[in-house]
């Protein structure tokens, strides 16, 4: 008898759906991964949806009560769950709001219309990402992901090895390009901390790394912080660097100051 | 013509040619249009010099300070395919694929001093050959350095001239090129070329120029290179070390961009296709936090201070002491790539000098010689280094929760020819490789290798059942050195999985059991359920010519335990044994061994006594990759067995 393949699901979340449609463009990978998983529920590249899945990919952060509610049956109803992306990841950018009182940003950005009045869809609370809700099983980061980094994780998984998901600095992946270090064209860059895997593909391009793809495990937060004074970056400019894809870490830091 | 090839140097005699620049740029884009070669060059990038393949003549930047990174990743590609593998076959591995004839041209002096070090590093004691084949399809043409970069320091580090270790040498003489002819294979090249003698104005200008660059690259170090080693020895607790690597971003900068840096990674991709893939080797660093780390998850060198002073130790004390090279060779790209700045070794070598202890006494303790391009000669080799052999699981037995024990043949017939306490590299092609204690005493054709399951290969191996196929390299290492111990009172003390190398040791001595004098083996575990081997430990038990003791160190609830409670070392006062007379031989997790040694030293055992095998990152197996680096040992060559006094003042052995 064939062995059943197993079958994998998407789901999005608070995201604009961006890594989900990475991997509908992976090109001729895209019959590779067919023949060797079904895809049961995948709402930019079909119509059909099954509840009887093995793997739930998600994209998306948790914004609000009715996201928890559906997170949890997802997490009941799979045996692996994959969080896709940086909004799943760490919250991604959406996670910047959370500098401020939800009541101020829901305020700032639909006034005080009425219909919003306990209405679930507007039920704000702070961004959160997946394992702040649920037990994540396998991290695939980035914003956008990339789509071999997908593959690689994907052909890992089916084999029960642990996700080829590095643990150093994008300056270890910026290097093997041979790029100019963009500290050496006087430009500031989040490299140094960052969880490299991306090929360094934003200071390839002469872009700044913003760390999309999350800090690496023991991130030496002090040390770049130093760097980013030495190049004269004012503690405005080094929050607004920290606080565009890793807020996360910012609250996790005062949370654990407040604890102490 | 008066030629030489590499492995008869004589540099006095080394043809100096001339060559109009047209003629040269005409040979340049002949070389480019030959598809026989491939060929690379200095280019421009940003507003920074990358070695690259050429398009044309043009292109070529023969005035460049430094590049990027180093031209070792010709050698030691940024990603290397070792070999490709297909699991839907039972055991089918292939060499991959030939290496492209390549010429690279504008290498400076320093960096041809670097390729020199490095055919050194790879062609100790194991042969790599991976990185022969690239060396030696791969023709190097130098040139004199122009322009020195703001922080080189090759001046001050003797690299800056060279008389060997290229294929040809360029100067530029601004009307005219200059080259020196360092081969066969370099005057091969430029056969066709209209080239005449230099005069001697000439070749007075060219050593004019490559004097110049030299004395232009000093930044006026303190302590020259050979004294380096005696530095570094008497400076391990400089404060020096803590000043500089508390702003150190661990990213790994330094260790890349240098050219002397050779450590590498190893890892299994399998395509999507979930059959065929390639064993990939990729750069690694020292600097990076996970290098040093196990399948369990100890970190053996976890602080950025350790790091951080062990990439100085290597290149100015282990690999001198080993190798008789100083593995720096003044290009100054860390120094200029470091964004904190602590990179320097001139600065760091300048700090520890001024704060040293004996400035004024400091002797050259090792031979060194940093000013040399003279490497081995490249003979070929046709072993397969890392190409595993293939192995059928014969029987598998459940030890515990976590372990498994595992008979294995060679599937060639041949024994596995081990000493107890050597390891073997185990394979599954697509999962990696990873290292593994025999088990089983020499002897039978079969072996045994106990696993516990901590990682992706050794999880993937407890799903194997007999007749299933792995891989094997080796066996590597040191042994308990079992025969010279004939005679000798044994007393084998082993914490948790420590049971898995030392019973090599006790079958060997029970299968020779006259051979030997008394055999006390103390064993302790955590609990109960992880006793390993409990069958045979129980046999040793009825033996009236082996003592054992054994302990755990808790005894949980509903589980029965005939034995001591407590921490390994309780079991120390009560086995009766002769200090004096007695070898010890102590293994197990990193954290026993002090508390063990203490007890034994205390009880009377002379330190030359006890025995010691220790666990580290032994990747390669073949002292290549640099992860089970302790200080300038290297585990997996000089161990994992070692006397405890030859490594007790090792800072690194015992965390």
């Amino acid at each position: 008898m064939k062995k059943q393949k197993p079958r994998v699901a998407f789901f999005d979340f608070a995201s604009c759906e961006g890594c989900q449609l990475q991997i509908a463009n992976l090109e001729e990978a895209v019959i590779d991964v067919t023949k060797l998983v079904d895809i049961v529920s995948f709402r930019e590249v079909m119509k059909e949806h099954s509840d009887d899945y093995d793997i739930a990919v998600i994209e998306g952060s948790i914004m609000r009560p009715m996201d928890v509610e559906r997170l949890k049956k997802i997490r009941k109803n799979a045996k692996v769950l994959v969080a896709l992306g940086a909004c799943a990841c760490i919250g991604c950018v959406q996670r910047m709001v959370n500098q401020w009182p939800v009541e101020e940003s829901i305020a700032a950005v639909y006034d005080k219309d009425p219909a919003l009045n306990d209405n679930p869809y507007f039920a704000n609370f702070k961004t959160k990402a997946l394992d702040e809700v649920v037990t994540v099983d396998v991290y695939i980061p980035g914003c956008p992901i990339d789509r071999d980094e997908f593959c690689n994780v994907l052909a890992a998984l089916l084999q029960g090895k642990k996700p080829p998901i590095p643990d150093y600095p994008v300056c270890v992946d910026c290097k093997k390009k041979e790029n100019v270090c963009l500290y050496e064209l006087s430009r500031v860059c989040m490299g140094p901390v960052a969880r490299a895997g991306c090929g360094a593909i934003c200071p390839t391009h002469g872009s700044e790394c913003e760390a999309c793809r999350g800090y690496v495990t023991h991130p030496e937060e002090d040390a770049h912080t130093e760097v980013l004074e030495k190049y004269e970056i004012s503690a405005e400019q080094i929050m607004q660097l920290k606080s565009m894809f890793t807020y996360r870490y910012i609250e996790e830091k005062a949370k654990a100051e407040v604890e102490q | 013509m008066n030629t030489k090839n590499e492995h008869n140097p004589n540099p006095d005699k080394n043809p100096l040619k001339i060559v109009l620049k047209k003629d040269f740029a005409a040979f340049l884009d002949s070389l480019i249009e030959d598809e026989s070669l491939e060929v690379h060059g200095v280019k421009s990038k940003d507003t920074k010099f990358v070695f690259g393949p050429l398009e044309s003549a043009d292109e070529l930047r023969l005035d460049y300070d430094v590049t990027v990174i180093p031209p070792k990743k010709y050698f030691l590609p940024l990603y290397e395919s070792m070999m490709h593998f297909d699991v839907s076959q039972p055991f089918w591995v292939q060499a991959s694929e030939d290496v492209p004839k390549r010429v690279i041209i504008g290498v400076h002096p320093y960096d041809i001093v670097a390729i020199r070090q490095m055919d050194t590093y790879y062609t100790d004691s194991f042969v790599d050959d991976l990185y022969v084949r690239r060396r030696k399809n791969t023709l190097i043409v130098g040139v004199t350095v122009a322009n020195v970069s703001e922080k080189a320091f090759f001046g001050d580090m003797g690299t800056g001239i060279v008389d060997s270790g290229f294929d040809l040498m360029l100067t530029d003489l601004e009307d005219v090129m200059a080259l020196e002819v360092g081969t066969e294979a370099g005057a091969d090249l430029i056969a066709k070329v209209h080239t005449r003698d230099a005069t001697p104005e000439e070749a007075d200008k060219v050593r004019r120029k490559r004097e110049h660059a030299a004395a232009a690259a000093r930044r006026g170090l303190k302590t020259p290179p050979e004294q380096w080693s005696h530095l570094l020895q008497r400076n391990h607790d400089n404060p020096a070390w803590k000043t500089q690597s508390d702003k150190c971003l661990s990213c790994g900068t330094c260790t890349s961009v240098c050219p002397t840096c050779f450590c590498y990674d190893v890892s299994d991709k399998m395509h999507l296709d979930m059959k065929t893939g390639s064993r990939m080797r990729t750069w690694d660093g020292c600097m990076l936090r996970g290098f040093t780390q196990v399948g369990s998850g100890e970190i053996f060198r976890e602080k950025r201070i350790d790091r951080y002073r062990h990439r100085f130790r290597r290149k100015g004390e282990y690999l001198p002491a080993r190798l008789n090279f100083v593995a720096c060779v003044g290009c100054g790209r860390c120094s200029t790539q470091c964004i904190p700045d602590i990179a320097d070794p001139v600065t760091l070598f300048n700090m520890i000098t001024e704060s040293s202890r004996e400035l004024e006494e400091r002797p050259v303790l090792h031979p060194v010689s940093p000013i040399t391009a003279k490497g081995p000669a490249l003979s070929s080799t046709d072993r397969d280094l890392y190409i595993p052999r293939p192995a059928t699981i014969k029987r598998v037995e459940h030890l515990s929760e976590w372990e498994k024990l595992f008979e294995l043949e060679l599937d060639d017939g041949s024994t596995l020819d081990h000493e107890p306490g050597q390891f073997v590299e185990l394979s599954i092609m697509g999962y990696g490789e990873a290292p593994i204690s025999v088990s089983s005493a020499p002897g039978p054709k079969s072996f045994e290798l106990a696993v516990r399951k901590v990682g992706d290969v050794t999880s993937r191996l407890h799903e194997l059942s007999p007749g299933d196929k792995v891989g094997i390299r080796g066996p590597f290492g040191t042994g308990f050195g079992a025969r010279a111990l004939e005679g000798k009172n044994l007393l084998v003390i082993a914490g948790g999985i420590g049971i898995i190398p030392t019973r090599s040791l006790i079958n060997y001595v029970l299968d020779h059991r006259q051979d030997f004098g008394e055999l006390t083996v103390l064993y302790g575990c955590k609990k109960p359920c992880e006793l390993l081997f409990s069958k045979e430990v129980t046999e040793w038990d009825k033996r009236d010519d082996v003592t054992h003791l054994r302990s755990v160190d808790s005894c949980p609830e509903g589980e029965c335990w005939e034995g001591e409670v407590g921490l390994i070392t309780c079991l120390i006062p009560l086995a009766t044994f002769d200090p004096k007379t007695t070898i010890a031989f102590v293994v197990g997790p990193p954290v026993m061994y002090k508390f063990v040694i203490r007890d034994l030293v205390n009880r009377g055992m002379p330190e030359e006594n006890i025995i010691v095998s220790l666990e580290r990152r032994m990747k390669c197996g073949v002292g290549k990759c640099g992860h089970c680096q302790m200080n300038g040992v290297y585990v997996c060559k000089e161990g994992p067995v070692f006397k405890y006094s030859e490594i007790k003042n090792l800072p690194e052995a015992f965390t």
